[in-house]
């Protein structure tokens, strides 16, 4: 037994005051979530999305520039709405029960940090990375729109000017064909789009992963989840209009309506990227809409978390 | 039992949640579903013919919100199909890409061009197959052609591109200037429409038998309209219809002016797939 | 009345298993004080209950039954939180980040910041000597380096309680020497030390009382001298005893009757001390040449 029996110390006085709910502390974990997926070498995936935008923007088509700048663009913005929810669902996925796995999850919760302050700053993790690398995606995907357009461009312009029966009415009528399909400031919408439909999607999966085993079981339902929200409006105009589906199909398409989110709402993006017109009012309540979606997910995800022992 | 207790009503917890916030969103969904399609931004779900038709990734694609993706590697499949002049094929695959972007006007264009000017065009060479078949062949495409495009202008019609794909077809294949007329003359007003439907319309309306008297009314007010309608084409198809309506002189309008030959004259001959105005088809 | 650091009260902790009806009692009507300031051992075999005790203490796990309180607040409270330093057993930590990152993101948790956190950090490093490994990431820690860096976590926001867990499990007789120095360090510096071990051992060594849990419940409680002391026995060691003065003794012994001798011989070393009088001695060898 230790010989300092012998002297009494001076107790330690009591701690600084913890305020009960602080965007410090949910920063700090938002900060180190971002620090570990940089870290994870996650951004690797970029290399693989140029590499896509690269071949993409190398077709070989005997097409029109606006069709194949057209096509570009929608293979282009495709694979980064791809990779934008799957990295959502991946890193999720792999954040919380990797954290239980390997108890690092112990030391946090016992220090002063309230389990939703762990939640939203998680959840803020993930979807700063997904929204730098949607940002990263955009760029490239910027660079080579701007580069093919540019080159269309000048080759019509240098085909009709040599060909002298055109007048500068025509040629500029042409070249605005061209960049219709081009680099458009719009295109920025269609990237918020896909960024609306990533946080979603993590914030389900972070709601997922409170109650499940492992960071496998996350991402396979979350997945599954995904294309049941991709599929439900489909399956509600085919079963549910239609009076000769059976009363058990119904319910079912209904159960699933309001149990699963909407994702196809989310997609948008593809009408952005055809080039049609944005409404900025419907863009502003889908942007409601995500924010009500993370909301309700985050106080879900609370109401098993906040009992959840380890 | 403490335990499964205080899990029980968690879980009822939850689930009442989800649904409760499902009740609420459901309505709001709907009508945002409903502004976004109206406003062309979000695209109505592939018709249950179209999923039938897709290969399993292309279904996984779709139903993983990538229809532009599935359908712009379709389009990628239809050229194979193309270059191996397979038009069944081709035709299947644009059924689907149409129905998975059926606001996309460039792949109903591409589709009745296919269909309407390549696969009738191949019937009048391929060798392969006797004089008969392919003449029999040469029409159901061009019908074909023609159903296309009835469908995409239903899908998009305000759609002037369709139309005057159409059109071509009426006009090179079908050689029916009545049909060819209608449609130049339901392009016209059209927010895409070119300048050029509008005299289309009528020198096609002055080829339809019976059609002339109204082909000359309608020309004629074009040439008074303005000045800048004054072309050699529009003059040359006037004065064929004065003399064939027998017009009496005082009434007929001035000979074209050699000297006022428009700057387009040392044009060269255009190109097969580019259509009056410089717009080039694909 | 001093204060107390820990109040666990009636506490039960029953945990079901799996979807079946059975359960398992892992803590039963547990109860026990922890006064400020002093460094309390609950010692029991694997499985006895300790780690669950202290999760709820902790905060980690609700009690099923009764209650646990840290400096009077209740112990999910988020206050009583602050108050405590916990070191799990087998730490891990984010081995994405260093030595240093880790105090700074567990010192931010606890609302430290700026020049305060940058000092507290260097402060910690020196006392569980991991300077010279502190921007070297986590990943490349012995086990040793890891407790140690677990321990200047748990000091971070300075907390009145320290809630150590197998502090010394897996780690060698020097680290496991060390790591009881700083408990000892700890004590000295009015922290209260909460600790729940296997190793008797170490326990014996540095706690002022113990409580020893079995199956759940609190068998024996008590100060270490009360614990361990066998009132009816003495013992004696003499250095340069001759073989004549043993036999003095031993006649002195066998007049009175109601004595009798039990033990004679060396006293030995335990095997631990003898690793680290070695290592000690080894490492001194090597400095000096």
């Amino acid at each position: 037994m230790s010989d300092s029996n012998a002297t009494t110390p001076t107790l330690r006085p009591p701690t600084a005051k913890v305020p009960l709910f602080s965007l410090g502390r949910v920063w700090t974990i938002a900060a180190s979530t971002v620090t570990q997926l940089v870290r994870m070498k996650t951004f690797y995936f970029l290399l693989a999305f140029a590499l896509v935008v690269v071949a993409v923007g190398n077709f070989n088509i005997p097409t029109t520039p606006a069709k194949e700048l057209s096509m570009i663009k929608k293979v282009s913005f495709g694979t980064m709405d791809l990779f934008a929810w799957l990295f959502a669902i991946v890193s999720t996925a792999l954040l919380i029960p990797r954290d239980l796995e390997d108890r690092t999850l112990y030391t946090i919760l016992s220090k002063p940090v309230r389990r939703i302050e762990y939640l939203v700053g998680k959840l803020g993790g993930v979807l700063f990375v997904v929204g730098v690398s949607l940002l990263a995606m955009y760029a490239i995907c910027a660079v080579m729109i701007y580069a093919r357009e540019i080159n269309f461009v000048g080759a019509e312009f240098e085909a009709m000017k040599a060909d002298s029966s055109y007048t500068q009415e025509e040629i500029a009528e042409q070249l605005t064909l061209i960049q219709k399909q081009g680099l458009r400031a719009e295109l920025g919408i269609a990237v918020l789009a896909s960024f609306l439909k990533a946080s979603v999607v993590a914030a389900v999966t972070i709601f997922l992963s409170t109650f499940a085993s492992s960071s496998l079981f996350t991402i396979i339902v979350s997945v599954l989840l995904f294309l049941i929200g991709h599929a439900h409006t489909m399956a509600t105009n085919f079963w549910l209009h239609q009076s000769d589906s059976n009363l058990f199909v119904q319910m079912l398409v209904k159960v699933i309506k309001i149990l699963i989110p909407n994702y196809q709402l989310f997609s948008f993006s593809e009408g952005v990227v055809q080039g049609e017109a944005i409404n900025y009012a419907v863009v502003s309540q889908m942007g409601m809409l995500t924010g009500g979606y993370l909301i309700v997910f985050l106080l879900l995800s609370l109401l098993v978390f906040v009992d959840k022992e380890f | 039992m403490k335990t499964i207790l205080q899990k029980c009503p968690r879980l009822v917890l939850v689930i009442a949640g989800l649904a409760l916030f499902g009740f609420i969103r459901e309505p709001i969904e709907d009508r945002l579903r409903v502004r976004l399609v109206e406003e062309k931004l979000l695209l109505p779900p592939p018709g249950q013919t179209a999923m039938e038709q897709m290969s399993q990734s292309a279904l996984m694609g779709t139903l993983g919100g990538l229809r532009s993706l599935v359908a712009v590697f379709l389009t990628l499949e239809a050229y194979e199909h193309f270059s191996n002049k397979d038009w069944e094929q081709l035709s299947q695959t644009y059924a689907v890409i149409t129905n998975l972007e059926p606001n996309d006007e460039e792949h109903w264009v591409t589709w009745i061009w296919h269909i309407g000017i390549n696969a009738t065009a191949n019937m009048e060479i391929d060798d392969r197959l006797p004089e008969f078949e392919r003449k029999r062949r040469f029409f159901a495409y061009a019908l074909e052609a023609v159903d296309i495009a009835e469908r995409g202008i239903k899908q998009n019609p305000e759609s002037a591109t369709i139309r005057m794909q159409l059109a071509e077809v009426y006009r090179e294949k079908l050689k029916d200037n009545c049909a060819t007329s209608r449609v130049y003359g339901d392009t016209i007003g059209l927010p895409d429409a070119l300048p050029f439907v509008e005299r289309f319309h009528g020198y096609f309306m002055a080829r339809c038998e019976g059609k002339e008297q109204e082909a000359y009314d309608y020309l004629s007010g074009l040439y008074r309209e303005s000045e800048r309608n004054h072309l050699p084409t529009l003059i040359v198809e006037i004065k064929k219809l004065e003399k064939f309506l027998n017009i009496p002189i005082p009434q007929r309008i001035p000979d074209a002016d050699p000297d006022k030959r428009p700057q387009k004259s040392n044009r060269k001959k255009p190109a097969p797939n580019e259509l009056p105005g410089g717009l080039i088809i694909p | 009345m001093s204060e107390l650091a820990v109040e666990v009260k009636n506490l039960t902790k029953v945990f079901a298993t799996g979807l079946s009806k059975d359960y398992v009692v892992a803590v039963d009507n547990l109860s026990f004080e922890v006064k400020a300031g002093e460094v309390y051992g609950l010692i029991g075999p694997n499985g006895s209950g300790k780690s669950t005790t202290m999760k709820v203490v902790l905060g980690l796990m609700a009690a099923s039954k009764g209650s646990a309180k840290v400096f009077g607040l209740d112990s999910g409270d988020i206050r009583a939180r602050n108050e405590i330093g916990f070191l799990p057993e087998n730490p891990y930590f984010y081995k994405h980040l260093s030595g240093a990152e880790t105090l700074k993101f567990y010192g931010k948790l606890c609302g430290i910041k700026g020049s305060e956190l940058k000092d507290r950090i260097a402060e910690l490093l020196k006392l569980v000597d991991l300077e010279d490994a502190a921007n070297r990431r986590l990943g490349g820690y012995s086990k040793g380096m890891l407790q140690r860096i677990g321990l200047a976590q748990t000091l971070i926001q300075n907390p009145r309680l320290v809630i150590l867990d197998e502090p010394t499990a897996g780690v060698d007789p020097v680290g496991s020497r060390q790591i009881r120095d700083l408990i000892m360090k700890l004590r000295d510096d009015g922290y209260t030390v909460f600790l729940c071990s296997h190793l008797l051992e170490q326990v014996q060594e540095v706690c002022d009382r113990v409580g020893i849990i079995f199956k759940g419940r609190m068998r024996r409680e008590g100060s270490l001298d009360e614990l361990i002391a066998i009132e009816d026995q003495t013992a004696m060691t003499l250095e340069g005893a001759s073989p004549e003065l043993m036999e003095k003794i031993n006649a002195l012994v066998a007049e009175d009757g109601k004595a009798k001798i039990l033990e004679q011989g060396h006293p030995r070393t335990t095997l631990e001390r003898l690793f680290i009088n070695i290592a000690g001695k080894r490492k001194e060898n090597a400095e000096n040449e």
